[in-house]
């Protein structure tokens, strides 16, 4: 009985100590090459509120190194501005949004060009009303990033945020 | 009481083994989790298959793929028509500040080499997947286009909906992203992004053949 119980010990951590080998085989780095968005979205994933009652929540983004977003007032009018914005069925309402000032750029190609921009870490402001429950809300955020030489199209990502009204 | 301190020694050695078997791949996790984060934290202008430009240079010396675009005036302007010119195929867009830099340039070389028989296409690609039966949408794109064209005065042809051409012109997943035909509609020079006036004009005499 002790011996069926040792050899069952055993190939049970030989069974396990394979899976591991084979769970760090599978689990390589993604590929490099592939398309990743220009901003990540990094928190709060969720916040309790007050339902009813207007709450400030300040919403954290990312943009990636290199890379700048148009402010939310952007110098020209041709520019496509930064904009968050919350879909009306979702329970919960967005009061205002405070968007960061940015910071002048200048195009190395052209020092007369100055725009107004983000880059690196960014938060917007908000006041936001829950209904009284349990919103996953896709709030969404709208922007156009570019480098020093070339533009990416105009992009909307989904900003997911679960907020919980009591 | 030996064989019962056997027992309970190989035991131990299978838990150890279970315990760094654990351990070690948490460390590898976290690691591929670090390096996937310090991977996202650098910018590249990537298409799906890799650099944009680098999707581009397979382009060169090949001929250019034909298409036929509406201009803003709705008349259909076709690649084919400038058969027997040099062409610079711009793709720019309304949003895109480097576009707005560059054009005056290309008005200028437009200009000057226009006599030697060279044509510019400046095709608008607005990157918004405008469905065709989005009336309003292209009314506001068209609108946008127009006005863009009377202020930077481009005499040369300006063609709308170049997302359309987005798959044979190699992604054009950035913008402005130029090709320059030479007389026989073969790629001579393609870029991706805002360069200098005399690299445009460099790739315009390419193209030209002189």
């Amino acid at each position: 009985m002790r011996r069926v119980s040792i050899i069952s010990v055993i190939v049970f951590g030989l069974w396990t100590a394979g899976g591991f080998a084979q769970v760090q085989e599978t689990e390589k780095p993604a590929h490099t090459g592939a398309k990743m968005e220009a901003v990540q979205y990094l928190y709060p994933e969720q916040v309790t509120v007050t339902a009813g009652k207007a709450t400030a929540v300040a919403m954290h983004f990312r943009i990636k190194e290199g890379l700048h977003i148009n402010a939310h007032a952007p110098k020209e009018e041709y520019l496509i501005p930064t904009v968050l914005s919350i879909p009306d069925s979702s329970g919960v309402r967005l009061e205002w949004a405070e968007y960061p000032a940015g910071k002048e750029f200048v195009l190395p190609v052209d020092p007369s060009t100055k725009l107004i921009v983000y880059t690196g870490e960014f938060a917007i402001q908000t006041r936001i009303v829950a209904q009284a429950g349990d919103h996953m809300v896709e709030a969404k955020l709208r922007y156009q990033a570019c480098d020093d030489n070339a533009c990416l199209p105009p992009k909307t990502i989904t900003v997911p945020i679960d907020v919980v009204g009591k | 009481m030996k064989r019962n301190t056997v027992v309970l020694g190989v035991v131990l050695f299978i838990l150890a083994v279970f315990a760094w078997a654990g351990w070690a791949n948490y460390e590898f996790r976290k690691q591929a989790a670090d390096k996937r984060l310090a991977d996202a934290a650098h910018a590249e202008l990537t298409a799906a298959a890799g650099d944009p430009q680098a999707a581009l240079d397979p382009m060169i010396g090949k001929a250019a793929p034909a298409f036929s675009l509406e201009d803003l005036s709705g008349r259909k302007v076709s690649l084919a028509d400038y058969k027997g010119k040099a062409v610079l195929v711009n793709f720019w867009a309304t949003w895109c500040g480097p576009c707005k830099i560059e054009t005056p340039w290309l008005v200028e070389l437009r200009n000057q080499y226009a006599p030697k028989g060279f044509e510019i296409l400046g095709i608008s690609a607005e990157g918004d997947d405008l469905a065709p039966s989005d009336k309003d949408g292209w009314a506001k794109d068209k609108a946008a286009i127009g006005k863009f064209v009377q202020e930077e005065h481009m005499p040369y042809p300006v063609l709308i909906d170049g997302d359309s051409l987005s798959k044979p012109y190699g992604g054009l997943d950035a913008m402005p992203t130029s090709f320059f035909l030479d007389r026989n509609g073969k790629i001579v020079a393609a870029t991706m992004g805002i360069t200098s006036k005399d690299d445009i004009e460099s790739n315009i005499r390419k193209a030209l053949g002189s």
